[in-house]
């Protein structure tokens, strides 16, 4: 079946974003109001795009992708599964997420076409991650996103934490990268192609060259996902680069890596199946188990915020890997469904942070203190979406995990014991989560001194609202006029994306069923359209 | 109407939704009259209170809790509005959370709830393992009706359904036919785990209902605002435990064991309450313990439905309408009584205690004469609608004892007969110790204008109060000039004119085709003769009925005459030190000391428990998650040594992980497969 060009209308728009930031940049237009409005008005026509083509409701005049060609094979190295564009979903509202609330960053001198465009770019290559047949092709999207994102951590030029942060992320993806494609290579050497639906069939040379190309790409690929022991760049990169990158680390990003985990090895289990399955899905379950068990001991321990955001975020993959691990249809709606919550949680958290930050809130998780009282609207935002990450009935978080764990005591054998290692470790999860809370809503604030409060620093962060005198938070008694101070010293889109992310996360934590039903049909199509 | 609100991974589905059964639309008729008429009574019962914001918030809530309660169209809903309702009700009852008596009995009646809560959780755990899937894939047809199946998006009328159906969706016409619906359930051949699943619901029901043994809440609850009593420990919340059997017995089914179980509580419970009150000098609690028996009525005949459904061979349809009749007359003339003893209260200052009442009938003329007529109705005087809801009830057990053949049944319906002989006796003593006579005996009454919720915040008894005792000569002027006790303003006297035209008229609804749809199973009869529509199956009555009919007659008007002959006439019989009947006296006055027991056992055993459960959690729990923390604490710090900040470590790092997962893949994976690889031959 002849594709149409308007099937790749999503991906179009974010080469266009990227394109025509660079334009706009080349023509002097730098206001990151222009730039940044251009950005998210392409990403809202791309989700539509791809909310149209999921068939999701109020959205299917939207739809550009013939129905026909959704689930039904791969053309090329390209296919369209419903799994796919469901990702294609959580990636775009990943984007959309930072881009909308990087509206109320300060205006740089040249770095807001630079983070716009780089920020298209690595959405571009998340978006064809999710279109990907081919093993070169998934390899190279990755990298597409990988580079930008190399240079996205190091965007603000002058900061030397920023930079450091970026040579790391690059030494070490540059490793991965290597270990990625010469994992590939043995691959193509076993098969003789690299579509990846062979990777399911016996191959005509040595099974001992797939099982090692395949132990290689678990290495390339768990640096994306941030899986333990590939994970030691994450840390210093969430932490030194900037908070609204971090952002988007941690809930974009790396879902491509889950993503490009799961098309790669959902179909390779098949090849196990008939020998030794249980070695795949040992070292699936094994990654899955120490990567939530190291992240969550390790957040125990930060003092800062991002660190500890850092950790947690890496614990949450181990979460997603479960689902790999079990590899069920069940189980991979629950990673998607999981995946979904993240974004919010996880974007919302880092953005919440680069929110204090502007307005002279340390880093350090004890400057959080008194923070319920001084900011009501985000910082319950803040709360619901930690509860969240811990996994707390009527949040998105729980769905998912609920979700992960069902699945895996669905299917038996050991994987039971996947969720007992998920269910210890959320348990131990809401320790430093529950912290946070108590910090912000039972310690009162203490004086702060002046240099954090400057007025300069709020007025700074506030482009929206430049000519009203900055207030200081809390420091108006009626509760409309401190949300008023509140919205006016955060910024009103960033304010806005963070109260939407703790909204969502709680909508569709009481009413999750859509969601649900979209994962759950994704993921049988995923599992039963495989040769 | 329903729709899936949260699907697991297994395929069951947790589904929210409206239905609207007869049942349920029977309840709603009585929720929102009654309702209504509450909160218009209340508008100037409750005007001089604080928190008025507060009090008609939770009136709300209420309000819309036992509409979703009786909408809900599964027992997941069912015990998220169940629950909902308990809150409200222990809310309303803490209403003057400053009098600390008020705040113990919200506690108490909380407390008392909440084991039977536990028990009916745990019923429909039973049930729903069960059964499988709470699930709303087909509803099924109502007994009586004929087996259309509809699916759930049908709102038909006649198609209606509890959407907790069978695993086989098809055998919905069979699931609720002759014989009872719980044998078609899988319970994996296990013959005591339905008994205990609907004895463990008849928990909840009992819980929520007030019966044997988790009555003692319900009298305490009488702290809370009259309003409050009348609408939701009169004639709402507390039925919505007979609503729980009744519609579980319809879409479930109870066991043989499980249905005698439920009559004998039935049973004893409206004895035995009767008894208590007949020793109360509350005007309240009288009413309270008068409502305790007569759901106690309902719950037998729910429970004699159940009987005659599972009698071997059985040619009974399900006859839940008989129970929901009497709680439907009952909420009228129950209401009625307890909105006319608040019209008392408020004229009198809020005095409670009937032996300082007296002659009021010549200050409240309007009061008084509906109080009669809901003493009447509750007694069981036709032509009032208790009788005709009583009567049937009775005729229901008779049959269902004697078709049974056990002498235990018989035991029980004859208690249940000696009760219809108090019932008489305790609401005209109150009727008569109120408002017959010459003058109250305590002369300061008459002197208070009234409007004195006792409870009202904070303030201390009436009679404490230095005015009143001030001016304690009865006041000679007419009680029309408003000096002395008078009958309330429109307000109040409205919901007691309707209330009371309801007690009359209610018995004959049934006659209305319907209202008689909305009753399964009840035949409507007067002394054996049906009228109506009878069906044959349904119709368990011969003319005993008419003997049983005269029966119950006479003992309501005996339990009146005798009424008459103690309190009558502004009488008050004292029971003289170291009669014979002191003793028993005694024993009702403390409520069987059924509290004292309750108390003990709390004190002893509940407190050796939680000093026990506290000592684990200090040391046990507490201790290990402090381990956990401190292992987790020492492992985290030698952790983060690893982080070194080194970029060359962290590739050494990736090295490492990609060299043991290589190892794992290449070596210990075919070796433990019994085909291991020499170290230097990789089979490339």
């Amino acid at each position: 079946m002849e594709v149409p060009i308007a099937a790749y209308l999503p991906e179009a728009l974010a080469l266009a974003g990227a394109l025509l930031t660079f334009l706009m940049d080349a023509a002097g237009v730098r206001r990151r109001s222009a730039i940044g409005g251009l950005s998210v008005v392409l990403y809202s026509l791309a989700l539509l795009s791809v909310l149209g083509d999921l068939a999701v409701f109020p959205f299917t005049a939207f739809a550009t992708i013939p129905s026909g060609l959704v689930d039904a094979g791969p053309i090329g190295p390209i296919q369209f599964t419903s799994f796919g564009i469901l990702w294609q979903v959580i990636f775009l509202s990943a984007s959309l997420l930072v881009a909308f609330a990087s509206l109320s960053e300060g205006e740089g001198e040249r770095e807001v076409p630079i983070f716009y465009g780089l920020l298209s770019l690595a959405t571009l290559g998340m978006l064809l991650v999710a279109l990907s047949a081919d093993l070169v092709f998934l390899l190279l999207s990755i990298e597409i996103t990988g580079i930008s994102t190399y240079v996205l951590v190091a965007y603000a030029r002058k900061d030397a934490r920023a930079l450091e942060a970026s040579m790391k992320f690059y030494l070490i993806g540059a490793l991965s990268t290597a270990i990625s494609f010469f994992g590939a290579s043995l691959l193509y050497g076993a098969y003789g192609t690299t579509s990846l639906s062979v990777l399911s069939k016996v191959p005509s040379a040595g099974s001992e060259m797939v099982m090692v190309g395949l132990g290689m790409l678990v290495v390339g690929l768990g640096f994306k996902v941030t899986a333990v022991p590939f994970h030691m760049w994450a840390v210093d990169v969430y932490d030194g680069a900037p908070d609204h990158v971090s952002a988007f680390l941690a809930a974009g990003s790396k879902k491509m890596g889950i993503l490009a985990f799961i098309t790669v090895f959902v179909a390779s289990v098949r090849l196990f199946q008939v020998s030794n399955a249980w070695a795949l899905y040992v070292a699936l379950g094994a990654l899955a188990v120490v990567t939530m068990t190291v992240g969550n001991v390790l957040a125990l321990q930060q003092r800062t915020m991002k660190r500890m955001l850092a950790y947690s975020s890496i614990s949450q993959a181990g979460y997603m890997l479960i689902g790999i691990a079990v590899d069920t249809p069940a189980a991979l709606a629950g990673t998607t469904i999981q995946a979904a919550a993240h974004v919010l949680m996880k974007g919302g958290a880092f953005l919440f942070v680069a929110a204090m930050a502007t307005i002279g809130v340390g880093n350090r998780i004890d400057d959080y203190r008194g923070l319920g009282h001084t900011h009501p609207a985000t910082a319950a935002s803040f709360a619901i979406l930690l509860l969240s990450l811990a996994g707390i009935p009527l949040t998105l978080g729980f769905v998912g995990k609920f979700y992960l764990f069902a699945a895996a005591v669905e299917a038996q054998g050991m994987f039971i014991f996947l969720a007992i290692a998920g269910l210890l470790n959320s348990a131990a999860s809401v320790f430093y989560y529950a912290r946070i809370l108590r910090i912000m809503y039972m310690v009162d604030p203490q004086p702060r001194s002046a240099g954090r409060w400057t007025p300069a620093v709020a007025h700074l962060a506030d482009p929206g609202a430049g000519s009203t005198p900055p207030s200081h938070g809390g420091a108006k008694s009626a509760v409309g006029g401190r949300l008023l101070a509140e919205i006016q010293s955060l910024g009103v889109a960033r304010w806005t994306a963070i109260v939407l992310c703790a909204a969502f996360t709680i909508v569709l934590g009481i009413y999750p069923t859509p969601l649900i039903d979209l994962a759950n049909n994704a993921a049988f199509h995923l599992i039963n359209n495989l040769p | 109407m329903s729709f899936v609100w949260l699907g697991l991974p297994d395929g069951t589905n947790f589904v929210m939704g409206t239905l609207v059964s007869p049942l349920g639309a029977l309840m709603l008729i009585v929720v929102n009259v009654v309702g209504f008429l509450v909160v218009l009574y209340s508008n100037e019962y409750m005007a001089h209170e604080e928190g008025l914001p507060r009090y008609y918030a939770e009136l709300m809530l209420f309000l819309a809790a036992m509409n979703g309660l009786v909408l809900a169209d599964n027992y997941l809903e069912f015990i998220l509005m169940w629950e909902l309702v308990g809150l409200c009700s222990y809310l309303l009852i803490g209403f003057f959370w400053k009098k600390p008596s008020a705040a113990s009995a919200a506690k108490k009646a909380f407390i008392v709830t909440r084991v039977g809560d536990v028990l009916f959780f745990l019923g429909v755990f039973i049930l729903f393992s069960s059964l499988g899937h709470i699930t709303s894939a087909a509803a099924t047809t109502y007994p009586g009706t004929a087996s259309t199946i509809c699916s759930s998006t049908d709102p038909r009328w006649s198609c209606v359904g509890f959407a907790f159906t069978p695993p086989n969706a098809n055998s919905a016409a069979p699931f609720l036919s002759a014989g009872s619906a719980i044998q078609s359930i899988n319970f994996g051949g296990s013959s005591w785990l339905p008994t205990l699943a609907g004895l463990l619901i008849l928990g909840g029901a009992a819980g929520k209902s007030a019966q044997f043994p988790l009555h003692t809440w319900l009298p305490d609850a009488m702290e809370g605002p009259t309003t409050v009593s009348a609408l939701i420990h009169a004639a709402t919340m507390v039925a919505a435990g007979i609503y729980l059997l009744a519609i579980t017995s319809i879409f479930i089914g109870f066991t043989m064991t499980t249905a005698m179980v439920i009559l004998a509580i039935g049973a004893f419970t409206s004895l035995f309450a009767g008894t208590m009150g007949l020793a109360s000098p509350d005007i309240k609690r009288v009413i309270a313990y008068s409502t305790v028996s007569q759901l106690g009525y309902m719950a037998m005949a729910v429970g004699a439905s159940s009987v005659l459904v599972d009698l071997p061979n059985s040619v009974y349809a399900n006859q839940s309408g008989v129970a929901m009749f009497h709680l439907f007359t009952h909420a009228f003339f129950k209401a009625l009584l307890f909105l006319s003893a608040g019209s008392v209260i408020h004229a009198i200052g809020g005095q409670q205690d009937i032996f300082k009442m007296g002659g009021l009938r010549r200050h409240l003329p309007i009061t008084s004469t509906a109080m009669l007529v809901g003493a009447l109705a509750l007694s069981g005087i036709p032509p009032f609608a208790g009788f005709f809801s009583k009567d049937d009830l009775i005729g229901l057990t008779w049959t269902a004892a004697s078709k049974a053949g056990d002498p235990l049944l018989y035991l029980f319906f004859a208690l249940s007969v000696v009760g219809i002989f108090l019932t008489a006796l305790y609401i005209f003593r109150l009727w008569f110790l109120v408002f017959s006579g010459g003058a109250p005996r305590d002369a300061s009454l008459l002197s208070s204008s009234g409007h004195g919720e006792p409870s009202t915040m904070g303030s201390a008894a009436p009679h404490a109060d230095p005015h009143a005792a001030l001016v304690s000569a009865p006041s000679p002027a007419s009680p029309a000039h408003g000096t002395g006790p008078h009958d309330p303003s429109w307000i109040m006297t409205a919901p007691l004119l309707v209330l009371s035209a309801l007690a009359m008229v209610a018995g004959f609804l049934p006659l209305l085709p319907s209202i008689h749809a909305l009753l399964p199973g009840l035949s409507w009869s007067v002394f054996g003769e049906c009228f109506g529509s009878c069906s044959a199956t349904a119709a368990g009555f011969d003319q005993l009925d008419a003997v049983l009919g005269g029966v119950s007659l006479a003992l309501a008007g005996g339990g009146i005459l005798v009424a008459w002959r103690v309190w009558g006439d502004g009488r008050v019989f004292r029971i003289p030190e170291g009669s014979v009947l002191a003793v028993p006296h005694r024993i009702l006055f403390r409520k069987y000391y059924f509290d004292e027991v309750y108390d003990a056992f709390a004190v002893s055993v509940v407190l050796g428990v939680a000093r026990a459960a506290d000592w684990v959690d200090r040391y046990v729990i507490d201790g290990t998650v402090r381990g956990i923390e401190e292992i987790f604490s020492q492992v985290s710090r030698s952790g983060r040594r690893l982080q070194s900040g080194i970029v060359s470590s962290y590739a050494a790092w990736v090295v490492v992980g990609l060299l043991a997962l290589l190892l794992f893949f290449v070596y210990v994976v075919p070796c433990l497969e019994n085909a291991c690889h020499s170290p230097f031959s990789l089979g490339f």
